[in-house]
Parts: structure tokens; C-alpha cells; sequence
């Protein structure tokens, strides 16, 4: 009786293996890495895609932008996000526009100044600035500054695009992804620093600061209006690049499906599709008139 | 037969282990060479700011320029001291008095509470100690402990917003407290019953006894048990890396009070920071060099852990 039972056991174990082996044998599982302040807006994606492509599963490492980058170079990964553009030192990498993003200026709510001209926050983070009171805050204490490390491809933009080139001063604080600097700004009353739009959004606790006069909201973005929009870009190797990769990233550019997940997620699609695509409606064959 | 099999499993399994330890370190050092022959003793020294030479040490492989290795670790290697030292000392008495207190003095009842719970804080992953850190104790010394004259006195050099050597030398201490209070707990359990028994006979009173005979007694099992959680204070990562401020700042005891909230950052933290910059080769073999140094500290611990104890042998009491 024993043995009947193993055997039936086994025989059901073998069959479980038999049906399931052939299902996963065809889930492809593609890894990318890159910025932490597009991750947001890669879960949204990634979960999205699975409508388009049930099959294939995306691990994705948010080590950083450059950390992301070098990451294709060597191999590691299928591809990777970035929220910088090309730079000399990315050879053997194209770099494809996905959607328009912004860099936003985050202060505590506790803060009323609303408004800061980009040499002013420049002066902050080199740390010309180290006063509240200097740049016509409410606040009478000294500015707490966070940021983001090398590694990030964030702050690589934000050091050409705000500090000119320039390293960061000592008294800013280096955080490891752009949700500890929201939620460091949230917590501490004379905090500004330096946030994706996704992790800086309604809810996250931080107050989005307007730069030369214009918002860091998707209609100053999309125009490209406010001085720190950019572009969140799909890092690929040049040569021989991974399929399933390549048709995510046309997917995210171009598909109407894509649009709608971005402007969920905060940012402003660049390339996608306006309208739905038409749903084709076959038309049934005429029965032939049957002759008396 | 059987017998002679399980030695001999048993043999190779030591045998590879001690292989396995050996490759370790050979690797490890192999790959931190190329740091230390570029900088010599002057990599453990002053000069300039580490996060800077970090970068230019990434960044050098770029535009295939000449590898950069300039790299002076000093703030980093202080931060870890004070972390690791202040943890220790703060978390040594409080396990010592809390293992007196389970052992000798405290009712049944409270004795079945306690360990339980001891051994449930030694249990807790640190990634939970780093957002319990970073969500209740650096706002708590943002706001209360640092004032604006404190910010002001230290503005052009460093942020004081909470993430410091004081966030992370409390919770560090209170990470390494549960694995001390165990260690010491089971030594002070094991002093001969006889002997205090002996001394309260003599109409010693009752903590006197324990301190001067039991405590004493147990002297290698106090030593093992702080070598054990100096091992762990030096070897946090996680929870270091979130609350103490990312910054390579070697805080300054002449700086009076303010020295205890500057921030600054452990070496295996720096290590956990700069780990995406693997890639680049002079990085690789930069964070190796860290890795060596707290590889070699966790050795000599163990060394002077053995020989701290060697005198006690003559209590019998073994730890």
C-alpha cells in the first residue's frame, strides 16, 4: 500500500514538473539597473508591460545612473534608466529618450519662501549660502542640505546643469536615493534638497520650490519651461542589444498604454501616441443569395 | 567503518572551511594591493576629502585618462573608531548590570520575561534599527539636542541635521547590548555556586558577593563577549549608512559638545556607498583596501580577545 502511494505521488510530481517546466521555460527574466528617481516610474512600466508581454518578467537594480550606465558597458545588465544625457565617457552605449521629467527643489512646508533663482540654490549647495534669512526665507536658522552621492546619475546633472561642474559642498548631506532625501527634507524644518518629480509629489511631505519663476509641474515640464526639465533616458549597448529590452523601451516611447502609465506616475510623455489604437472590427462574409 | 567516514567527512569539512577563510583573505588582499602600493601608510592619513578623491578615482577611468588612486582615509577610519569605541563602552555597562540583574537578582518571573525578549532584540534585522533611526532618532536630535548656534558655529564645514555620531553610536549600542547580556548571562551562570555560597556563609552581603567574586570569576566571559560585539559594531553596515550622514567627516573632540552630532561615516558603510562604483577598476581595488583594513581589524580583535584572556585561565572559569 506504502509503495502504491509513493508511486502515485511520484507519477503526480512528475506530471506537476512536465506542465510547469514548459510554462516558465518561456518567462524570460531581463535585468536593468540606473537611477533610483526613475524607479517609480519603471514599476508603473514594468507592470504595465506585463499586459503587452505576460512572459517576460524586469529585475531592476537602482544603483544609479552612472553606476547604471557602466553596468551596460560591462554586461551586468539588459539595459539601464538614466536621467542624464550622453556623455563621451558612455562609448559602446546608445541612449534613447523616454519622457520628460523634472528635477525638482524641495523645501519643508514649514518653509514659506516659494521661489529661488537657480544661482541662489547653486549658492546653497556650494555652500556660499549657509543662512535661511540670505535668500529671503521666514525660517531664522541655518540651511540643512541634502543630497545625493557620486553614483547617482541625479546629481550628476544636477552638478552640470545647477553647480556648473562643481562638487557639492561638505555640508551637504550625501543620501543614497531620492526617497531619503524627500523624507530627510520632510523632517527637518530648515531641510532643501534636491528630488525626482516622483518622490516629490503630493504626500511625499516636501514642498516643491518654483526655479526662475517657473513650477516644477508637468505643464512648465512638458514646454520645457522650467530650467531643470530633462529627459529620463533607456541606456542600451550599441552593438547587439537585448530584444525583449529594445521592444520595452519602443513600447514606453511610443505606446498610448505607456502615455497614460507616465502621466500617472508624475512625469510628461514626449513621444507617445495621443490617441488609442483603433480597434479593428472584422467584417462577417455576405452568405451568397442561394439561386432557384 | 561508519565511525571513520563521519571523521573523515568531518576533517574535510574543517579542511575547507580553513581553505575557504584563507582564499578569502588572499583575495581580499590581492585586490586592495594596487590601493595601498600607490598611497603607502599615507592612505590611513590626512589630506583632502575622501568623497572627492572618491570621485576622481570613478571618474579617472573615464576618457581613458591615467587611474587615479589618491585616496586618504583617515575621517573615514575615525569614524569608524568612534562608532565602534563609543558603542562598546556605552553598551558594556548597561549588559553588564542588565546580566547581573537576570542572573543573580531578578524574580523568576521577570527572568522568564526578559531573556525572551533579549534574545528577540538580537534577532531584529538592522535594516529596521536604520529606519526606526532615521524616522524617530535623527528628527528627535534635529529638533532637540542641536540648536542654531551649534549649525551656525560649524556651517561652511558641516550640515548638523540630526544624521550623526550620536544616532549611530545609540542605536549601535543598543544593537550590541542583547548579544553581550548573552554572552555575559551564560558566564556569570557558570561561577561555581560554592563559592558564592561560600562568601555569603562568611556574612558578605549579597552584592558585594556577586560583584567581587562572581563578576571576577566571570572576567573571560566579559571579554569574549565584548570582543564578540565589537566584531559586530565594527562589521554594521545598513544601519550606519542611513543615520550617521554620508559624509567622510572625521568629527573633532576639540569642537567641544557639537563633537557628538557632527556627522560622518564608517568605513563599512563607504564601503556599502561606493559598491556600484565596482566597475571601475581603481574603485575596485580602493574598496578592497577598506575591506582589507576591517578584515584585519576583525583578526586582530579575535588576537587580543585570546590574549586578554589567557591570564584568567587560573579562575577556571572558561568563556
Amino acid at each position: 500500500m506504502a509503495q502504491r502511494t509513493r508511486a502515485i505521488l511520484g507519477g503526480l510530481a512528475l506530471l506537476a514538473v512536465l506542465i510547469v517546466a514548459p510554462a516558465t521555460a518561456q518567462a524570460a527574466t531581463v535585468f536593468g539597473s540606473g537611477s533610483s528617481a526613475m524607479q517609480p516610474y519603471f514599476d508603473a512600466l514594468a507592470a504595465g508591460y506585463k499586459k503587452v508581454d505576460s512572459h517576460t518578467s524586469f529585475v531592476y537594480n537602482p544603483d544609479g545612473g552612472n553606476a547604471g550606465a557602466k553596468d551596460v558597458q560591462n554586461g551586468k545588465s539588459a539595459f539601464a534608466f538614466q536621467t542624464r544625457p550622453p556623455l563621451p565617457s558612455d562609448s559602446g552605449l546608445s541612449y534613447s529618450k523616454l519622457f520628460l521629467d523634472g528635477l525638482c527643489v524641495a523645501v519643508n512646508p514649514a518653509n514659506v519662501l516659494n521661489n529661488l533663482a537657480i544661482g541662489q540654490v547653486a549658492d546653497v549647495f556650494l555652500g556660499n549660502v549657509t543662512e535661511w534669512q540670505q535668500v529671503g526665507s521666514n525660517l531664522r536658522s541655518p540651511i540643512s542640505a541634502f543630497g545625493r552621492n557620486s553614483t547617482a546619475g541625479l546629481y550628476t546633472f544636477f552638478q552640470s546643469a545647477v553647480l556648473n561642474g562643481a562638487t557639492q559642498a561638505t555640508n551637504v548631506a550625501q543620501l543614497d536615493t531620492d526617497g531619503e532625501v524627500a523624507v530627510a527634507v520632510s523632517r527637518n524644518q530648515a531641510g532643501i534638497g534636491y528630488v525626482g518629480l516622483a518622490n516629490s509629489g503630493p504626500g511625499s511631505g516636501v514642498k516643491r520650490l518654483k526655479l526662475a519663476g517657473q513650477p516644477c509641474q508637468a505643464s512648465a515640464i512638458k514646454t520645457l519651461k522650467y530650467p531643470l526639465s530633462r529627459y529620463g533616458w533607456v541606456v542600451l549597448p550599441a552593438t547587439k542589444p537585448n530584444q525583449t529590452a529594445t521592444r520595452f523601451a519602443d513600447w514606453i516611447r511610443t505606446s498610448y498604454a505607456a502615455g497614460q502609465i507616465i502621466s500617472k506616475a508624475g512625469a510628461v510623455p514626449a513621444f507617445n501616441a495621443k490617441t488609442p489604437p483603433k480597434k479593428v472590427v472584422k467584417k462577417k462574409p455576405k452568405k451568397k443569395a442561394k439561386k432557384k | 567503518m561508519p565511525d571513520q567516514r563521519a571523521e573523515l567527512m568531518l576533517g574535510a569539512l574543517v579542511c575547507a572551511v580553513l581553505l575557504f577563510v584563507l582564499a578569502l583573505v588572499v583575495f581580499v588582499f590581492r585586490e586592495a594591493w594596487p590601493s595601498f602600493s600607490h598611497n603607502g601608510l599615507h592612505w590611513f592619513g590626512v589630506g583632502g576629502n575622501p568623497d572627492q578623491q572618491i570621485q576622481a578615482i570613478f571618474t579617472s577611468t573615464d576618457l581613458q585618462r591615467r587611474p587615479v588612486y589618491t585616496f586618504h582615509a583617515w575621517p573615514i577610519v575615525w569614524g569608524t573608531l568612534l562608532c565602534t569605541v563609543g558603542a562598546v563602552c556605552l553598551s558594556f555597562f548597561a549588559a553588564l548590570f542588565v546580566a547581573v540583574f537576570v542572573v543573580e537578582f531578578a524574580p523568576e518571573w521577570i527572568r522568564r520575561i526578559l531573556e525572551p525578549v533579549v534574545r528577540l532584540l538580537a534577532s531584529v534585522p538592522s535594516v529596521i534599527f536604520g529606519l526606526l533611526g532615521v524616522l524617530v532618532l535623527v528628527p528627535f536630535i534635529g529638533h532637540h539636542v542641536i540648536t542654531d548656534g551649534n549649525r551656525r558655529s560649524v556651517a561652511y564645514l558641516v550640515s548638523l541635521s540630526g544624521y550623526s555620531l550620536l544616532a549611530g553610536v545609540l542605536i549601535l549600542s543598543l544593537m550590541i547590548a542583547p548579544l553581550m547580556i548573552a554572552v555575559f548571562s551564560d558566564g556569570l551562570r557558570s561561577v561555581p555556586r560554592g563559592w558564592l555560597e561560600g562568601s555569603l556563609g562568611l556574612g558578605i552581603n549579597r552584592w558585594r558577593t556577586f560583584w567581587k567574586i562572581g563578576v571576577r570569576t566571570a572576567r573571560p566571559a566579559l571579554v569574549a563577549g565584548t570582543v564578540l560585539a565589537t566584531a559586530r559594531a565594527l562589521g554594521e553596515t545598513v544601519m550606519l549608512a542611513m543615520v550617521t550622514g554620508g559624509v567622510a567627516f572625521a568629527p573633532n573632540p576639540s569642537d567641544g559638545l557639537i563633537f557628538f552630532v557632527e556627522p560622518t561615516r564608517p568605513l563599512a558603510a563607504t564601503i556599502l556607498q561606493t559598491a556600484e562604483e565596482l566597475s571601475s577598476p581603481p574603485m575596485r581595488h580602493t574598496i578592497f583596501a577598506m575591506a582589507a583594513v576591517l578584515l584585519f581589524s576583525a583578526a586582530m580583535l579575535s588576537l587580543v580577545g585570546w590574549a586578554a584572556k589567557q591570564p584568567m585561565k587560573k579562575y577556571g572559569v572558561r568563556a
